[in-house]
């Protein structure tokens, strides 16, 4: 790769200088104006300026110990002390709100020398419910005039001006402008966001299936007491441990001779676990397309091709009739499976009235094509139009 | 014991009297139903062992509109039985045929495998809602059983699918001609590497998007043997930048295999097959970007692909590059068939490894697959000739013929 | 023997047992069992992939080739975005296990990881989407210059489909009378006629060869007729 890049490389450097230099100058010159425009938009328009706010909710939860016994309102509260510790149950120690009704009643008492965990949530605010959260406090502030005829929008939430959040709409901004200027040409603002992209979207799902297939389907299966310890402490039990990790053992086997490449000797091993899993996908895949392709799609196929519609005739009897449209449907459809199945033909060569069939054929699939073509388009247009939605309403604050 | 003397006294013939006279009337103002005959559970055979299948028959003239069906386990044989718990409320002549299929039998009997007997009991509700007396059915074992009757069609098509390609491979052993029309997208395949070669410029195979348990993508990383054999011959840069660690993995051993295969197994350098990211458009911006910057004269795309071809296909040809895509993704075709020089569509992509390989045994699983295209079509003219011929005449033996072959595919 | 062999064994073991698998009611949970087993590999696999792309990518940085700097940018997002995952910095607690800090969620604002793929990810993947709508233009114009019956076949379609989809199918042909006998004329109808004969049937054609195609191959590969992807080395 490397000798190949560099020639490359040397092969445009090699290229028409004024041509760059040109180019550098449009790029200064699409700065700059980007840059007047931005200014002028943030210092002569009141709400130039994207600022996202948040809502900040502070949560506290106490550690807690559950009583057995205490009375029959345990019995009469299971649907409580599933939703908020059925997976803590077995460890008879959860946590739980302050406020929680249960300490009154005895159904659970403070563990003494826990501290109490206390942190915010934040919740990110739409202009418009910043907008109108912004109104509450400047009126309510010392005016509780609105006292009694609205209690509930009184009481403001408690609202911020979120930075990261703020400098994050910045930055998407950037980000998708930096991607739209691929349309122009490549460039370096261009190539820092696709290095961007790379890097962050390749640890993005490295970290998902982290945790959401190692972790719970691995790792949980074979020291479960671990895992619930330091990362999922609702683990449920297992009804049969001993199997379980028995079977984990197979993937993580074969996981073991898949990274043996890694080794410097005997790193033909890791085509046994690539065996295992092109055998796999033969398998799965020779039976689920004969199903659900095959069979499914000949089935649909087999049309009437002569078909009846119920009607009423002159005098309101129910009649059938031949419903030409239907029928001339239904030998449309069933010529152009068989011709493109023609077309598909590999073993006689498209000439005479094979060659003909097979025109046909081609027909038939450049209208699926064009059909399946023109119904993309829209969607399509309607992602762009979201993109500049973003850049228009939820950074430029263009309404 | 006998009371001889009671019909002789008048106040008790009265009483019969009025009896006898008001007993019909009696029946229908209350109008109970009979009770439903011939109750039979059996277990539904050939399934996993979570249905019961209940019969039975309601007596002429009965005037029952529905049926009340309950069910109880029997543990420890019958001494120990658990509560009548309802099952539906169903059309009384539901057990009619095949039977009702109760499929949500209690839990520890529906568990496939378990050995409990269920009894059911059968009751006929009238029109006003009178109901009969319960009849109840023997218990019953909902019992796993070995094959899946359910998939008697699939294994049949499947054997026959199979078997003609099995068939043809044989045939090509025996020596059978296995000669195939030209595929021009493969043909050009050769073309395109040389001229790479002769360019000086590099050839981009991209296999896809998706992962190793996808047949697209398998079918695609045995295609980038024979391109990569063919490069290797032609001492052609080859790069498969890949979104999949697994494909990454899969296209190396096969790349290794194809320098082998030409003789060249020096040339192989493993540095050309990356892995990029699993993010669909992480992938298609680092591919893009390394096209418009290294400008390859030969772009392959084989494999599964979604959104991202078009922006392949158009990015390829903004830089001049001779582009060969094949996949089996129907929504992707048409950015291909507009985009590039020459698309492998569905089948043909499948069939490409094979067609490159040259080989008899390979050629000839081709051959088997056309003549399973020929009886598929043959199966649909005969089913849509037998649909007409019910259709035209709906009473006759061919609606039968026609349904029974409709089901036959599940139809 | 050990290199290609048994491979080979492996391989159509494998195929032939999910084959069969598929119509006992005692085997058939294998399939999802041996998915689930393909995703913990792919996950597994993941390693490979990321030593890869740090190797590829610090190599860059090292010999200071040219655009390392874009190499050095790919590694720095990487391991940010590595490190803020896998320890859920910044992660709102799990309510009902607080004092455990690797209960909380991964995702979501406003964790580090959260913000990265709201404000970093997400814009970057959604605009490379949005792109497309350019592409399908140009498409539409090369394919437009082709200038035979398969693109103009192709082409019409597509835009008789596009004005039968949009306000233009009235604006064009909304004066026939929905009960004439011309009816059938009006560019919606056209265009359900369309997609439900024509392209149904094309459909129809290309997945049951798709089904062939893909029967075929598996047992090329359960055969153990196609080896290309083993190596000799």
């Amino acid at each position: 790769m490397s000798a190949h890049s560099s020639s490359d490389s040397n092969n445009s450097a090699s290229g028409d200088s004024s041509n760059a230099q040109a180019s550098r100058w449009i790029w200064i010159a699409l700065f700059a104006v980007g840059a007047i425009g931005l200014a002028c938009n943030m210092f002569l328009r009141q709400d130039g300026l994207a600022i996202r706010h948040v809502e900040i909710t502070s949560a506290e939860r106490v550690q807690a110990r559950v009583v057995i016994g205490a009375g029959a309102d345990s019995l009469a509260k299971p649907a409580q002390l599933t939703s908020d510790a059925a997976p803590l149950a077995i460890a008879a120690k959860i946590w739980v709100e302050p406020q929680d009704p249960r300490f009154a009643t005895g159904e659970i008492t403070r563990v003494d020398g826990v501290a109490p965990v206390i942190w915010e949530t934040q919740k990110l605010l739409t202009r418009k419910e910043a907008a109108a959260n912004e109104a509450l406090q400047t009126h309510g502030d010392g005016k509780p005039a609105v006292v009694g005829a609205n209690e509930l929008a009184t009481a403001a939430p408690d609202m911020q001006i979120s930075f990261a959040d703020t400098f994050g709409v910045w930055i998407a901004a950037f980000l998708t402008l930096a991607i739209f200027s691929f349309l122009y040409r490549d460039n370096p603002i261009y190539k820092v966001a696709e290095s961007l992209l790379v890097g962050v979207s390749a640890a993005y799902w490295m970290v998902n299936g982290f945790w959401t297939t190692l972790v719970p389907n691995l790792f949980a299966k074979i020291a479960p007491d671990l895992v619930r310890a330091y990362a999922i402490p609702g683990l449920g039990v297992s009804e049969h441990p001993q199997q379980d990790m028995v079977l984990a053992f197979v993937p993580l086997t074969l996981g073991f001779m898949l990274l043996w490449r890694l080794a410097p000797k005997g790193g033909w091993i890791s085509v046994w676990p690539l065996a295992f899993i092109i055998g796999t996908t033969a398998g799965l895949k020779l039976v689920a397309s004969i199903e659900a392709d095959l069979i499914a799609q000949a089935a649909a196929t087999m049309k009437p091709l002569v078909a009846y519609a119920s009607t009423t005739d002159s005098s309101g009897n129910a009649v059938r009739a031949v419903s030409v449209w239907s029928s001339i449907g239904s030998i449309v459809g069933i010529v152009g499976v068989l011709s493109v199945l023609v077309y598909f033909f590999f073993s006689i060569e498209h000439k005479g009235l094979t060659g003909k069939a097979a025109r046909v054929g081609i027909w038939f699939l450049m209208i699926t094509f064009g059909s399946a073509f023109g119904l993309t388009v829209m969607g399509r247009i309607t992602l762009l139009a979201q993109r500049l939605e973003f850049l228009f309403y939820d950074w430029l604050n263009l309404s | 014991m006998p009371m001889p003397h009671l019909t002789r006294m008048p106040s008790f013939k009265a009483f019969f009297a009025i009896l006898l006279c008001v007993a019909p009337v009696a029946t229908i103002a209350v109008a109970m139903p009979p009770n439903p005959e011939n109750v039979t559970a059996v277990d539904k055979p050939g399934d996993a062992g979570a249905t019961v299948l209940l019969r039975w028959t309601v007596p002429a003239d009965a005037g029952a509109t529905n049926a009340r069906v309950e069910q109880r386990v029997t543990r420890d044989g019958a001494s120990v039985a658990e509560e009548w718990t309802l099952v539906e409320v169903v059309a009384a002549d539901a057990g009619s045929g095949d039977g009702f299929a109760i499929t949500d039998l209690p839990p520890d009997s529906a568990s496939s495998g378990s050995s409990l007997p269920i009894a059911f009991r059968v009751a006929l509700i009238g029109s006003d809602g009178e109901i009969s007396p319960f009849v109840e059915s023997s218990p019953v074992v909902a019992r796993r059983n070995w094959f899946m009757t359910s998939r008697l069609n699939l294994l049949i098509v499947l054997s026959i699918v199979c078997g003609a390609v099995v068939l043809w491979i044989l045939l090509a052993r025996a020596g059978r001609s296995v000669k195939i029309r030209r595929i021009a997208a493969l043909e050009a395949i050769d073309e395109a590497v040389g001229r790479a070669t002769e360019m000086g410029r590099s050839v981009l195979f991209v296999p896809g998007i998706q992962d190793m348990n996808d047949i697209q993508t398998v079918a695609g990383v045995t295609v980038l043997g024979h391109v990569a054999k063919t490069a290797a011959e032609y001492d052609a840069v080859l790069e498969v930048p890949t979104s999949r660690s697994l494909v990454m993995t899969a296209a190396r051993e096969t790349v290794q295999a194809a320098h082998f295969a030409a003789g060249r197994p020096e040339t192989y350098d493993a540095g050309r097959i990356n892995y990029i990211t699993d993010e669909q458009f992480g992938y298609v911006a680092y591919v893009t970007g390394k096209m418009v910057r290294e400008k390859p004269a030969a772009c392959f795309y084989m494999g599964a692909f979604y959104a991202e071809s078009l922006l392949f296909a158009e990015n390829g040809n903004s830089i001049g590059a001779i582009q060969i895509a094949g996949t089996a993704e129907p929504s992707q075709l048409p950015f291909f068939v507009a985009a590039c020089d020459y698309t492998l569509i569905g089948e043909e992509f499948f069939a490409a490894s094979a067609y490159l390989s040259g080989e008899r045994d390979q050629l000839g699983s081709i051959k088997g697959q056309d003549l399973g295209k020929f009886l598929t079509g043959a199966a649909i003219i005969i089913g849509s000739l037998l649909a007409t011929a019910a259709s035209l005449a709906p009473s006759g033996s061919f609606a039968s013929a026609s349904a029974a072959y409709q089901a036959f595919f599940g139809g | 023997m050990l290199r290609r062999t048994i491979p080979i064994i492996i391989l159509s073991a494998t195929g032939t047992m999910l084959v069969v698998a598929y119509f006992s009611p005692f085997t058939l949970s294998w399939g999802e069992t041996v998915l689930d087993w393909f995703n913990i590999l792919a996950a597994v696999a993941f390693v490979l992939g990321a030593g890869n792309l740090l190797a590829v990518n610090l190599e860059k940085v090292s010999s200071r080739k040219a655009g390392w700097a874009y190499a050095a940018i790919t590694l720095l997002s990487f391991a940010a975005m590595f490190i803020f995952g896998i320890f859920k910095v910044g992660a709102v607690p799990n309510p009902s296990a607080p004092d455990v800090h690797l209960a909380g969620a991964y995702e979501g604002l406003p964790s580090a990881f959260g913000w990265m793929y709201e404000y970093v990810l997400s814009p970057l993947t959604a605009t490379m989407f949005a792109m497309l709508a350019f592409y399908v233009a140009s498409a539409a114009f090369r394919a437009f210059r082709a200038k035979n019956v398969e693109a103009i076949l192709l082409l019409g379609t597509a835009f008789i489909i596009l004005l039968g989809r949009t306000a233009a199918a009235t604006l064009l042909t909304g004066w026939i009378p929905v009960d004439s006998a011309f009816a059938v004329l009006r560019l919606d109808n056209v265009t359900t006629a369309v997609t439900e004969h024509v392209s149904t049937a094309g459909m129809r054609a290309i997945t049951i060869g798709i089904a062939l195609g893909v029967a075929a191959t598996s047992l090329r590969l359960l055969l153990g007729i196609d080896r290309s992807y083993l190596s000799k080395g």
